[in-house]
């Protein structure tokens, strides 16, 4: 295998150093030609995209939303703390008034579900027997007692109290549902712009999950604007304290600069949508890109002697470091492949074009970096030589230093490290066990964005803004017209219109199959019929009439104080600031029917009842208002939680509520319990996170085993080369568990690929330790070896990579700031422990790691 | 099939009465806007002294998702276009079969309308109080203002054309915030002086709600609406009314159109 690794890299070395101009001319054409399709980027900051479009979870939501016309909403809230009488004065709920009819102006605003004040109806009692339907602030309030007046009938109607405004009086909202979420920006700038209109002393915020959504894209061009640049900077400054040479370490920048380009071409060209994840591609890709090429150029500004055949000394240093780097590019792309593994689209994006750009990195160093060196003029060869040779007091020899610091540490403690590293080890599987897995993308922003700020206040004031829904559906067989429309009773007269009817009545929903059978009958009884063809249709019409009253599930009684029980167990627990359902519309139109006095907020005791109240809600300006709670054919319920966090750990508290109530309260046969709602999507694909996470990182873990193995042909070597990632990927994982950040999306996906990248390390250590002990023969004088130039290297090497990513920190959105500290922490330790702990393990376990050397 | 059927119905009662004008601008002299509405509206509203007719209403979503409603209406004038009583009779969905609406129409517009209404199943008889007239009509895209007529005095009318079959005018309402449309466009059919086609629009011009007779024919020598249909333009929804069984002069008592028919329906003038 060597043998034939050597031949491909002595070619492609030969091709590059005698074509030199080719390959530039190659590379320019693909860099500039895949990097033509950048402009075509779309940005994709829907959280919904976490889970694939066809993953039951997310179908069922959308089919949710279609079934109870639901729209993403952007959400308008009003805080009015400098009076007693909070928003309930005349000037609030005059600003109110006014931007409600400003927004209804507003395009791509759906007017009919907007939900404000001024466009609710109020049901009430107007004297004695009578009810009254009307606008709930047709016009603003002409004065105090008719704020007030506002607030009394707010406070009457369930579905609006703690929703359209809060408890304490002190908020109201208005809930805009939108047509398009990408036209959330324009929508939300235009409120705004009229909310600027206003000269009172309330605080107005916008916010809701489209208004986040598009903020963060914006937020996620910044990043890409600034950090990537940022970070190609940061590296820049690296090298030239490494190499002082700028001609030289243009090689490396253009290597990063086309790895980049090329990837993110390749990626938007293929049509995919850059994600949060495939945003940070440049930022990874930028370090990585460059580590070959660092160890190319030490080698050879090593090497290379001033009058040497360039072209030899480049092909030797290729050759030497061709198998190394290889692998390390491998394993590192092995990290990033394992995503693919996680069923989370984004992640999977991101996993495939990193681990194809290391790829490509690879390839471009190998050829363009020979090429390159081949071409370099002898007085930019010679001032290198001087640069390094003379320079003994950079930076370079203070890592050396740090370096033989640490061998002093390592020989001179091995017991004292050995038992600190295991009781490291065992800690951080004990914290590890207490890692709180959580996640809201409101998070994803700063504490003091204007989005977590409204996102607060909101939550402070309201019963919440974060939606889950449980829909419960009736998926038991309904009667289908064949088996109403029987043939032994009927006259044979009516056997054409049989056929032909039945054939009619089933176009379009299944569940409306009874109610065209009812007035295809009724159509037929018009004609002329003869006695019995009338006698057999009367007959059927009873039954079929019948069988629709009793298909429409949700208008019984019984399961609607069902679903009330359900929604005092939720509200009782504490985990939902309120929810709403059917019930709530039955009892408070029940209500205001009879007495309109509280004795009266009651479910009747029949299917016609609840029809006919019904019926009555539906006579309000709003009628479809009823169709977020109930499908129009009665056979499918809604109930609306409404929570005060997004924290997918305080949902998953109240799904497994739900379940257990279900439980020990069985739902009637037929009758199916399923969640919809952001905050659920958030759950499910957490879960699939965590999941999926194992796998990839034990995926990683096998692959980059048996890749040691194989590489070192030796299972000793394999072991002691996962030995440093393992304890330094289970210490950072501890850590987060006893300090008790959330494991959120970032931690998550980092494990895998911090795999492939720390391992870097180790081959490295390993490779040099064992060739140093087949020239020396002894153990001691090994490591003393080791401390000098090989463990320079790696600190170089790991500090490009942990420096490289701390422009993240300057990022505007948390995600990406722990990615930063993440991978930077985990570089730097996974450094430090290979250089403290493998010395440590192969002195003590000389007897079978070195003769496993031999 | 009973031939010598056939209603004014209260839908081109209803499409007539929105249009029923004051005539403010006698700008065109040969058209005496006045007087073409005053005859329409007696010939659509206030035909014979009383009729009944069967209503269905199939009411479609935005996603064409279906609810029937079935109901028969009867009919009294007290005046010709003046004071009017009027019976609502539900009999599908079968859950609120027996449902009944009770109206005395007044053509005062100082005075409200009164309403009733009757839930068997609740067995409850309760006063509505007019409020707005321009909710649904039982969910329906139908205004009960639509149902019950818009009263003449509310808008300001003008001609806006005259072509061979129609006459087009425009509507604006004296008291804009009552309304939800800023100005509408009714069609009138010279030949039947029945108002064939009405569009709302908002004060932006948008066109968002449509109320059009779909079949018209002559009964009885009677222009009638048989099929009509109001559209929500702005979500996609409709609802499509058809008449049957109509019939006029019937006879129908006084004592129908009391409370008392409320629990005890008069059957032989429903069915």
């Amino acid at each position: 295998m060597t043998v034939i690794m050597k031949s491909i890299s002595s070619k492609l070395v030969a091709i590059s150093t005698q074509k030199p101009l080719w390959v530039y001319a190659i590379l320019l054409l693909l860099t500039l030609g895949v990097g033509s399709q950048i402009p075509r980027i779309t940005i994709d900051t829907d959280p919904e995209n976490m889970l694939d479009a066809e993953h039951p979870a997310r179908v069922f939501h959308n089919q949710t939303k279609a079934n109870f016309g639901m729209y993403d909403a952007i959400v308008v809230g009003v805080v009015d703390d400098k009076t007693s009488q909070g928003v309930y004065n005349q000037s609030s709920l005059t600003d109110i008034f006014d931007l409600t009819e400003s927004i209804l102006a507003i395009d791509g605003v759906v007017d009919a579900d907007l939900m404000s004040i001024s466009t609710v109806d109020n049901i009430s009692q107007a004297g004695p027997g009578t009810i009254r339907f009307e606008w709930m602030m047709p016009n603003p309030p002409a004065d105090q007692a008719a704020a007030q007046q506002i607030q009394t009938n707010i406070e009457r109607l369930p579905l609006l109290y703690d929703t359209l405004v809060s408890k304490n009086g002190k908020a109201a909202a208005i809930y805009v549902p939108i047509l398009d979420k990408n036209e959330s920006y324009r929508i939300a700038e235009e409120i705004r712009a009229a909310i600027n209109q206003f000269d009172g002393t309330e605080q107005w915020y916008i916010t809701g999950l489209p208004v986040a959504e598009d903020q963060f894209g914006f937020e996620m061009f910044v990043q890409m604007g600034i950090s990537a640049p940022l970070a190609g900077l940061t590296i820049f400054i690296l090298l030239f304290i490494f190499f002082r040479n700028i001609p030289l370490i243009i090689a490396p920048m253009v290597v990063a600069m086309a790895t980049v380009i090329v990837t993110m071409g390749l990626l938007i060209g293929f049509g995919f949508t850059v994600h949060i994840m495939s945003s940070m591609i440049a930022i990874f890709l930028m370090p990585i890109a460059v580590v070959d090429s660092v160890h190319i150029l030490s080698e050879f500004s090593d090497r290379y002697k001033p009058g040497e055949d360039l072209k030899a000394v480049v092909k030797g240093v290729v050759g030497h470091l061709f198998t190394p780097m290889l692998f390390t590019s491998i394993t590192s792309s092995v990290g990033f492949f394992s995503l693919m593994l996680t069923p989370i689209p984004p992640v999977q994006i991101f996993g495939a074009f990193v681990g194809f750009g290391i790829l490509f990195a690879f390839l471009v160093t190998i050829v363009f970096i020979p090429a390159y060196l081949s071409r370099m003029s002898d007085k930019a060869l010679n001032n290198l030589q001087d640069a390094l040779h003379q320079d003994g007091n950079g930076d370079g020899s203070q890592i050396a230093r740090i370096a033989r610091g640490l061998g002093k540490i390592a020989t001179g403690y091995k017991g004292t490290l050995l038992v600190a590293f295991g009781v490291i080890f065992a800690v951080s599987v004990w914290g590890v066990m207490q890692i709180q897995i959580n996640d809201n993308p409101v998070r994803w922003f700063k504490s003091d964005h204007e989005i977590r700020v409204a996102d607060r206040v909101l939550n402070e004031n309201f019963a919440g803004t974060y939606n889950a829904y449980l829909v419960l559906t009736d998926r038991s067989e309904q009667v289908t017209p064949q088996s109403m429309l029987t043939t032994d009773a009927m006259p044979a007269s009516l056997s054409d219109w049989r056929e032909e009817t039945l054939a009619t009545v089933q176009e379009g929903a299944s569940t409306e199959a009874l109610q065209n059978l009812i007035f295809a009958i009724d159509d037929k009884l018009f004609d002329d019929l003869t006695n019995d063809e009338a006698d057999y249709l009367d007959a059927v019409m009873a039954k079929v009439e019948a069988a629709d009253s009793q298909g429409k599930t949700f208008q019984s009684p019984e399961l609607l104080a069902y679903i009330e029980k359900l929604q005092q167990t939720l509200q009782d627990s504490g985990l939902v600031g309120k929810s709403n359902a059917l019930p709530d519309v039955v009892k408070v139109v029940n209500r205001e029917l009879r007495s309109g006095e509280q004795q009266d907020y009651t479910l009747p005791d029949s299917s016609n009842a609840v029809a006919q109240t019904l019926l009555q809600y539906q006579s309000s300006h709003r009628p479809n208002d009823l169709w977020h709670f109930v499908t129009p054919d009665y056979r499918a319920a809604l109930i609306w939680l409404q929570l005060t966090s997004g924290d997918n750990q305080d949902m998953t508290a109240v799904v497994q509520l739900v379940s257990d109530y279900i439980d020990a309260n069985p739902l009637p046969a037929g009758i199916e319990a399923d969640w919809a709602g952001k905050a659920y999507l958030n759950v499910v694909w957490q879960e699939n996170m965590v999941a999926g996470m194992l796998d990839s990182l034990m995926g990683a873990f096998v692959i980059v085993f048996v890749m040691m193995i194989v590489l070192f042909r030796s299972l000793v070597y394999g072991v002691l080369a996962m030995l440093p990632l393992t304890i330094t990927i289970t210490f950072i994982y501890g850590l987060i568990g006893i300090v008790g950040k959330d494991y959120d999306m970032p931690i998550a996906v980092l494990s895998a690929l911090t795999l492939g990248l720390s391992v870097d390390f180790a081959i490295h250590f390993l490779e040099r330790a064992r060739a140093t002990f087949n020239d020396t023969g002894s153990v001691q004088q090994t490591m003393a070896i080791m401390f000098e130039e090989p463990a320079t290297a790696i600190s170089r090497n790991a500090l490009v990579i942990a420096l490289g990513f701390t422009p993240l920190l300057f990022a505007p959105l948390v995600p990406y700031i722990t990615v930063g500290v993440f991978l930077a922490s985990i570089m730097a330790i996974s450094a430090l422990v290979t250089l403290l702990l493998l010395p440590v393990v192969m002195s003590l376990g000389r007897k079978i790691v070195f003769k496993s050397a031999n | 099939m009973k031939f010598t059927q056939f209603a004014k119905t209260t839908l081109a009662a209803t499409i007539l009465a929105a249009t029923s004008l004051t005539f403010l601008t006698p700008a065109m002299a040969e058209v005496n806007v006045n007087q073409l509405i005053k005859e329409g509206e007696k010939a659509a509203y206030y035909a014979g002294e009383d009729g009944r007719s069967d209503a269905r209403m199939m009411i479609v979503d935005s996603q064409g998702r279906k609810q029937l409603r079935q109901f028969t209406i009867l009919r009294k004038d007290v005046e010709d276009n003046g004071d009017q009583k009027m019976m609502v009779f539900f009999s599908r969905p079968t859950d609120v079969k027996d449902t009944v609406f009770r109206v005395e129409k007044h053509a005062d517009t100082n005075v409200d309308d009164d309403r009733w209404l009757y839930l068997p199943a609740l067995d409850l008889v309760k006063r509505i109080s007019a409020g707005d007239k321009r909710t649904s009509f039982v969910g329906s895209h139908f205004f009960y203002e639509d149902v019950s007529g818009r009263a003449v005095s509310q808008d300001d009318f003008s001609l806006v054309e005259e072509n061979a079959e129609r006459y087009v005018l425009k509507a604006v309402p004296k008291d804009p915030g009552s309304v939800e449309f800023a100005y509408y466009i009714v069609e009138i059919d010279k030949a039947t002086s029945l108002p064939v086609l009405i569009n709302f629009y908002k004060s932006d011009d948008t066109n968002y709600r449509r109320v059009e007779s779909v079949q018209v024919d002559e009964v009885q020598g009677f222009p009638t609406v048989l099929r009509s249909k109001v559209s929500d333009l702005t979500n996609g929804g409709y609802t499509l009314m058809e008449f049957r069984g109509s019939e006029y002069n019937v006879g129908l008592p006084d004592d129908v159109f009391t409370e008392r028919s409320l629990r005890n329906p008069p059957v032989q003038w429903i069915k």
